[in-house]
């Protein structure tokens, strides 16, 4: 028998080894390959496997199409939205308001708390006007005005306190460019004039925002009427127990208490005359704000205006985008990760096959 | 093969499918040797050859031609899908190179050479499955050692010499034999 000395023997001998197909084989799948392996395919499966013919290259431009379409209608909705709940106008000059401490503790207490005893009568005459409760009211006006306006406002502003019968407490004005220019000021108003009073000075200039707060101190007013009328009884006793002392150290002790008692009333009464002072009086805040822009009334849409909101839209698109990938590059990362891992997975595995003999 | 690919019947064939036309008609008896050799099953290699193809009809978009040659390609596909096969196997292969075809003299064949051939085909089923691979490559299929580098996933030089090895192996065989 032949022995393979020559490695091209042993090569030669291997080709002639070669397994060859069955021609049924060859002319089964010679069909199958000219029916594009669709045969029993379902209609699904066939678009499936038509998506995943196409070059990833040709995929790339409708998927960015795609996204720019999403991003697009997510900032539509989104600017919408955010202008709906903006304020009227120039919303990024106005400061947000806040009710004023306490007021929901106040307005939660307002069904709990009845004016009882004889001080009810002295809750003040506005109080009276609202059914007996004691309401403390205060509001906050922005007003939007161009800088050469500002004096004007201003003196319109007084003239609106004067009107009002209401006090100055503060007021600050300044000159200058947009921006800068502005006023503010801290009102005193009669209560009763509150609503007349605050309907002229929105009518000054264009409001930028409005905000009114109540706040029901009928329960303090009230408990310390009370306490203040057991003070006066007090010291009506103390006088009728002086006027009947015998002995001097007796006049003594009833005197230093009734000073005492006095001093406690006198107290009692300046704390009620504060309360009854926080409702007859309104604290209003007013604010001239000229902002960056110029006003809006009367003028045309400019160049300005366009990159302003130009900037805006970009802004939101920006913000729109990075909240998409801020959701979706984890589950991308993610989704990446598991990939990676199964094809690791499956190599080895692969590999694994090969080192088993069958 | 006589028939035009079929999925753009209704239009002209696209490039793509032309040269798919090609590598098929160029690899296909290629791809059912090599997968033979490798799983020693007939029925299985008819089987993955189909899937081979199928697959590889499917990527046909997908394939890169500056990331190698198309055979390289092709046997890429049909290797992943032998060895899901290899891997699904719980019982053993039937022999590639069926007793009935050893039995059959080839043509002006002497009888000592077709004993010659069986032992040799006996010591090719004793290889491991990763020395037979690389003879399925390069003998049964005619990749040349760059290719089946590729394929396999080493350098051409190392395809070169395990090649090598293996033939060693099989001529150690063979000698120890007579």
């Amino acid at each position: 028998m032949e022995r393979f000395s020559d490695t091209n023997a042993i090569e030669t001998m291997l080709r002639e080894l070669r397994p060859a197909p069955r021609p049924e084989f060859i002319a089964e799948l010679d069909g199958r390959t000219a029916a594009g392996f669709t045969h029993g395919d379902s209609r699904v499966r066939r678009v499936l496997n038509r998506l995943r013919a196409i070059p990833p290259r040709r995929i790339l431009a409708p998927a960015a199409v795609g996204a720019v379409a999403v991003v697009a209608i997510a900032t539509a909705v989104v600017s919408t939205t955010g202008e709906e709940s903006a304020p009227a106008t120039r919303a990024n000059i106005s400061e947000a308001i806040q009710p004023p401490p306490g007021l929901e503790e106040g307005l939660n207490s307002f069904g709990r708390t009845l004016p009882r005893g004889t001080e009810a009568n002295e809750v003040s005459a506005a109080s009276a006007a609202l059914g007996h409760r004691a309401i403390e009211r205060s509001a906050r006006i922005a007003l939007l005005a161009d800088p050469e306006d500002v004096a004007d406002d201003s003196a319109q502003v007084f003239a609106a306190v004067h009107d009002a019968n209401g006090i100055v407490l503060r007021s600050n004005t300044t000159q200058g460019p947009a921006g800068r220019a502005g006023a503010t000021f801290g009102l005193l108003i009669p209560s009763a004039r509150l609503g007349d009073a605050l309907a002229a000075i929105s009518a000054i200039d264009e409001v930028g925002s409005r905000h009114d707060a109540t706040a029901d101190i009928t329960a303090p007013t009230v408990a310390i009427g009370e306490r203040l009328a057991d003070s006066r009884a007090k010291v009506d006793s103390l006088l009728a127990q002086l006027a009947s002392a015998e002995t001097e150290s007796e006049r003594e002790a009833i005197e230093s208490e009734l000073r005492s008692e006095r001093r406690r009333a006198a107290a009692l009464e300046a704390q009620l005359s504060h309360l009854h002072r926080r409702t007859d009086y309104s604290h209003v805040s007013v604010r001239i704000e000229t902002g960056d822009a110029p006003a809006s009334s009367g003028g045309a849409w400019d160049f300005d205006d366009a990159l302003g909101s130009a900037g805006h839209v970009l802004g939101v698109a920006a913000g729109v985008t990075l909240v998409g990938l801020a959701v979706l590059a984890p589950l991308a990362i993610l989704a990446l990760l598991a990939w990676l891992a199964h094809r690791t997975w499956l190599r080895i595995r692969r590999e694994h096959a090969l080192s088993r003999r069958v | 093969m006589e028939q035009a690919l079929a999925a753009p019947a209704m239009e002209a064939p696209s490039d793509g499918d032309l040269a798919f036309e090609a590598l098929y008609r160029s690899s296909r008896d290629d791809v059912y040797a090599y997968v033979a050799g490798l799983l020693r099953d007939r029925a299985a290699a008819e089987e993955v050859t189909a899937v081979t193809f199928e697959r590889a009809y499917r990527k046909r978009a997908r394939f890169d031609p500056r990331r190698g040659n198309g055979r390289a390609w092709v046997f890429g596909i049909a290797r992943n899908a032998a060895l899901d096969e290899l891997r699904r196997r719980k019982r053993h292969a039937e022999l590639a190179v069926d007793p009935a075809d050893l039995d059959e003299p080839h043509a002006h064949e002497d009888a000592e050479r077709r004993e010659t051939r069986l032992l040799l085909a006996g010591a090719l089923a004793e290889l491991a499955p990763r020395e037979r691979e690389l003879v399925a490559l390069k003998f049964f299929a005619g990749l040349s050692n760059a290719e089946v580098g590729a394929v396999v996933g080493i350098s051409e030089s190392n395809a070169g010499t395990r090649l090598h090895r293996v033939i060693e192996k099989l001529r150690e065989a063979c000698d120890g034999a007579l």
